[in-house]
């Protein structure tokens, strides 16, 4: 069993079973394939060397969008511009903080610095959106709702393993959140 | 917003990097943006806090008020500035996950016109 992240002399610690780090290992792969940019040939290789890309749409699935949000609310031609001056480095920025958490996972005590912390928190979160999407999360009672899915002798369909999955996760990110901020306090 | 389990307190020293808040100087005559965070119910309140007080310097108290307000009135404006400025918060709030837009400070869509925001330049490191 997994214990809670805190914070401490040596930084930020936690620690994982070798089964649990497999599963964020592997939900962590997941985000990683949705978000890396489909390579295209005739793409300008200066433009991706600056981080445009012209060709970028507004994502499809869900999830993705909710990972790469439009900027603007009622104006879908600026944000779609906007998209093509930032989606690519803002994939990059997401993939970069879930590479590094993957890297974190290869020992059973999870050690990190403030920067690893908050890479970490970044790849949790994501993960997270990632889940809640799957698990159709649209508001406040569906997320009271899949709360209450806490044993895991219960998951007996994809859906409640999800949600089983899901709450491990945020359990994990509240746990190091509050180490991150507990950290912040200590040099206020 | 979700709120989870709370840990016990823990004060030991320790230390802090990675602040990013931006210290650029305003650009031109730039018309006023907002940069709105929306609320949704998965990221975490204490996440929320955390990266307004580690994004834009601000302390503790103030973080937790927009929080809140992005929590009960479904969004708030976090800071404002010029509109390559809210711009560039807005990517920073996507890549740590939240749900940020930006619009015009007038006539923006739901009016709530900037009294609870900051100033939309990162104060640095607080403390």
């Amino acid at each position: 069993m997994a214990k809670a992240f805190k914070y401490g002399l040596k930084g930020i610690t936690g620690f994982l079973e070798p089964a649990e780090r497999e599963l964020l290992r592997s939900l962590i792969d997941d985000v990683i394939s949705m978000l890396q940019p489909a390579e295209d040939a005739s793409q300008d290789p200066l433009a991706a060397l600056i981080g445009l890309d012209m060709d970028v749409r507004e994502p499809t699935d869900r999830a993705v969008k909710r990972l790469l949000p439009n900027v603007m609310k009622n104006d879908d031609g600026a944000s779609l511009e906007f998209r093509q001056l930032t989606e690519r480095s803002l994939r990059e920025t997401k993939i970069g903080a879930l590479r590094a958490a993957a890297l974190d996972l290869d020992k059973d005590e999870v050690v990190l610095t403030a920067e690893g912390a908050r890479l970490w928190s970044m790849a949790l979160n994501d993960v997270r959106l990632v889940l809640a999407e799957r698990l159709d999360i649209r508001d406040e009672e569906d997320a009271e709702h899949v709360h209450l899915m806490q044993d895991w002798s219960q998951a007996e369909d994809v859906e409640s393993y999800l949600a089983l999955v899901y709450n491990f996760a945020t359990w994990l990110q509240e746990s190091l959140v509050q180490a991150m901020l507990q950290s912040l306090d200590s040099r206020a | 917003m979700t709120l989870s389990v709370a840990l016990g307190p823990d004060t030991q020293e320790g230390t802090r990097t990675g602040t990013e808040a931006s210290t650029d100087s305003l650009t031109a005559p730039d018309i006023p943006w907002n940069l709105v965070i929306w609320n949704d119910p998965v990221n975490l309140m204490s996440y929320v806090s955390y990266v307004f007080q580690s994004y834009f310097g601000y302390a503790e108290s103030k973080a937790n008020k927009l929080m809140m307000e992005v929590h009960k009135k479904g969004r708030s404006i976090v800071a404002h500035g010029s509109k390559e400025q809210v711009e560039r918060h807005a990517v920073a709030m996507h890549g740590f996950g939240l749900w940020a837009t930006v619009e015009k400070a007038t006539g923006g869509p739901g009016g709530n016109s900037g009294k609870s925001g900051g100033s939309g330049q990162g104060k640095g490191k607080r403390g």
